[in-house]
């Protein structure tokens, strides 16, 4: 029997996590560089907010959890577990694009991890969006290659953005250290610091090849705080007005 | 998403005599013979220097509106009620943005360049649909626009891919396509809307009572009002006379407001049994006039929001250029 | 910074003044790429439209999304507009005997009348 608490616990942190990062995402639909890549990026988007979608249907159906509607938006901001790197304002393209490089490739190691996962729901939702975070990470890569490549300013933004984002996304693996144990054991997915280690080990080619300077490994210090609840400013603002029209009537159907 | 109350172009006399010199008869006539017979225009054709400055204008308007047009609903992503609500909208949004890219590229294949278009939109030189102009103030707004803007659209374009150039009809029979499951989304949000409780039904019907202004504007114009429609409907770049998609628009939707227990702030609309057409109060046209020149209550937002993604961007493009490669025009 | 919107998105962008100038330079928006749409395994590629982007990887990146993020499609092909070698549609006329020509077709050829003129013969 696998733990219940624990895997409801990395459920949530993983559905928050797309859940902000994809209605950050989605503030770039109308208003990218050019078209084609606003359509991209926008799809993209979709898809995060999809796969929180599916994670809270999963808390839902199979970890009896709140209507997945409800968890999702009208939750206080403490019960939140996102991370604060997917909280983060826009801010200018290049932070975006390279918050969605970091991310997505965190995101496809731990779905990666969970091909194989003892939590079925987990190792099939794995499955059915291994496509998609292929195209996310192809986009990702390319914007990245091409942009530090593309003369001294664009690559002094895209060094400054990796600058901006790298302790940020570390903080992807902030570990709940009392549900890590029994997570691993159980082999619903490999743990933190082992999901860390791989990532670190797929992005590094990438940013080698776009000549971009990661920095030594331990002087990165991991932003944690918001898989205990700690968020940043930036966050409740968003709650509120993702919550806006649910909350005129919270019993009405919208 | 739209087209709909174009403003086409009104040469002057001087202008027109010079064009029509370079227009030599023989190669007229048979222009208009093929499009007699019913077939497509095609990019390298010989085209009348009017049907071409017509059609751009035409193109690149409803290509304008698109990217506008994703401005209001893009207002309400963060804020839609659900998944189910949040994903179609963010879909549908993005829809308008690819269809404002299918459209460019239509009007590209007539000569005149993306950058070109995006700048006579910035400087205010180029218009765009009026309806753009209103803010989208509630969640029920998104569902109006979602359901009726979407609708008239309809009408318009599927009226417009049966027009003589091919490369636009092309790209609206993929644009009707998508529209069908705009229309549908937003059908679904104002049932929703329309069934729920008074306070959303409240919430609908008072943003039905503003846009109802609005979407009689959209069709552009009474018919008796225009004086060129003409020569534009013999080369088959206006399909339908404004009046005609007017009453077509009502006589499709407004039964489907009705039916709901909704009303319209138009005491004299109704459908007069014996013509088959509908009556209605005349919207006031001087209103229409007002926004179409920037007097309306967003035009300065939407230009302002446009230009910030214009300069956001700009690093990017420029970034990565290529000035020296072999260009062309789309081929198709 | 409030910019008085009733979005709250546009709320939270530093926007221009009104009537500020802002212009778009010729090949900004780069080159372009049609786009060629394979449905299943098996069917030709079909021209679906264009994408403008800086390079070919982009190109396909962008047209995975602008013309097969809905309906079916298994592969794409992209190829620079300015590569494309086409007729002049003056040119139409070269076409226009085609049909004329039923020697290059099957029904060009009456065999069954032959067949039964043979066997009525004996």
């Amino acid at each position: 029997m696998i733990n219940q608490a624990a895997i409801k616990d990395l459920i949530i942190k993983m559905a928050d996590d797309e859940l902000i990062q994809g209605h950050r995402n989605s503030e770039w639909t109308g208003l990218g560089p050019v078209m084609e890549e606003d359509i991209a990026f926008s799809s993209m988007a979709q898809d995060k907010i999809g796969h929180a979608w599916a994670l809270y249907r999963i808390l839902h159906e199979d970890l009896g959890g709140e209507d997945p509607d409800r968890f999702a938006f009208l939750r206080p901001e403490k019960e939140y577990r996102s991370a604060h790197l997917v909280e983060m304002p826009n801010g200018t393209y290049d932070f975006s694009l390279m918050r969605h490089f970091l991310f997505d490739q965190a995101e496809t190691i731990r779905y990666e991890s969970m091909q194989e996962s003892s939590f079925e729901s987990l190792r099939l939702l794995s499955k059915k969006v291994k496509g998609e975070l292929k195209y996310h990470t192809l986009h990702a890569n390319a914007w990245v290659m091409q942009l530090s490549k593309a003369g001294e300013e664009s690559y002094g933004r895209m060094q400054q953005a990796l600058n901006d984002t790298i302790a940020l996304a570390a903080g992807l693996f902030e570990a709940s250290p009392e549900h890590e144990a029994a997570l691993i054991e159980d082999k619903v997915y490999p743990g933190e610091a082992e999901l860390y280690r791989r990532w670190l080990d797929r992005i590094y080619p990438v940013l080698v090849k776009a000549s971009l300077n990661l920095p030594a490994i331990t002087a990165i210090k991991p932003v944690y705080g918001g898989r205990q609840g700690i968020h940043t400013i930036h966050l409740q603002p968003l709650l509120k007005e993702m919550s806006e029209v649910f909350n005129l009537d919270a019993e009405a159907g919208w | 998403m739209y087209g709909g109350g174009y403003i086409f172009d009104e040469p002057n006399k001087k202008q027109l005599r010079e064009e029509q010199q370079h227009d030599e008869p023989e190669k007229l006539a048979a222009f208009e013979e093929r499009i007699a017979k019913g077939e497509k225009i095609e990019p390298g054709d010989w085209m009348p220097v009017e049907y071409r400055r017509q059609l751009i204008r035409l193109i690149e308007q409803h290509a304008h509106s698109e990217i506008i047009g994703a401005l209001p609903e893009g207002t309400w992503i963060t804020r839609a009620p659900g998944f189910k609500r949040k994903l179609a909208l963010i879909a549908k949004v993005q829809d308008e943005i690819g269809h404002g890219q299918l459209l460019y590229n239509a009007a590209e294949t007539l000569g005149k360049s993306r950058e070109a278009m995006i700048n006579d939109l910035l400087s205010g030189k180029s218009k765009y649909s009026n309806v753009f102009n209103y803010p989208a103030e509630t969640w029920a707004d998104v569902a109006v626009i979602g359901f009726l803007i979407d609708a008239a659209a309809i009408v318009n374009q599927v009226a417009n891919a049966k027009g003589s150039y091919g490369p636009y009809c092309r790209a609206l029979e993929r644009i009707c396509y998508e529209e069908s499951f705009h229309l549908k989304q937003g059908h679904d949000a104002f049932i929703e809307l329309a069934t729920g409780t008074p306070a959303q039904k409240a919430m609908l019907q008072d943003a039905l009572n503003r846009w109802w202004q609005p979407i009689m504007h959209f069709f552009g114009p009474p018919d008796k009002a225009s004086s060129h429609s003409e020569k534009l409907m013999q080369w088959k770049v206006k399909m339908a006379s404004n009046d005609d998609m007017r009453n077509q628009f009502l006589d499709s939707y407004v039964p489907k407001i009705w039916e709901l227990g909704m009303t319209l702030p138009d005491p004299a609309l109704k459908k007069n049994a014996e013509t088959g057409k509908w009556e209605y109060t005349d919207p006031d046209w001087e209103e229409f006039f007002r926004v179409i020149n920037g007097g309306g209550p967003c035009n300065a937002e939407r230009l302002q929001v446009r230009k910030w993604a214009e300069e956001q961007g700009r690093w990017v493009r420029k970034a990565l250029m290529k000035p020296t490669e072999k260009r062309a025009l789309p081929v198709a | 910074m409030s910019n008085d919107s009733l979005d709250p998105r546009v709320n939270r962008l530093k926007l221009g003044e009104a009537g500020e100038v802002v212009k778009v330079e010729e090949g900004e928006n780069w080159n372009i790429y049609e786009v060629f749409h394979q449905e299943k395994r098996g069917a030709h590629h079909e021209h679906v439209g264009c994408v403008h982007a800086p390079d070919p990887q982009l190109a396909l990146v962008f047209a995975k999304e602008q013309f097969a993020r809905r309906k079916k499609c298994v592969n794409l092909w992209v190829v620079k507009s300015a590569d494309i070698l086409a007729f002049d549609v003056e040119d139409e006329d070269m076409f226009a005997n085609n049909l004329e020509k039923t020697y290059r077709d099957a029904s060009g050829f009456k065999v069954m009348e032959k067949i039964n003129k043979f066997k009525q013969s004996k």
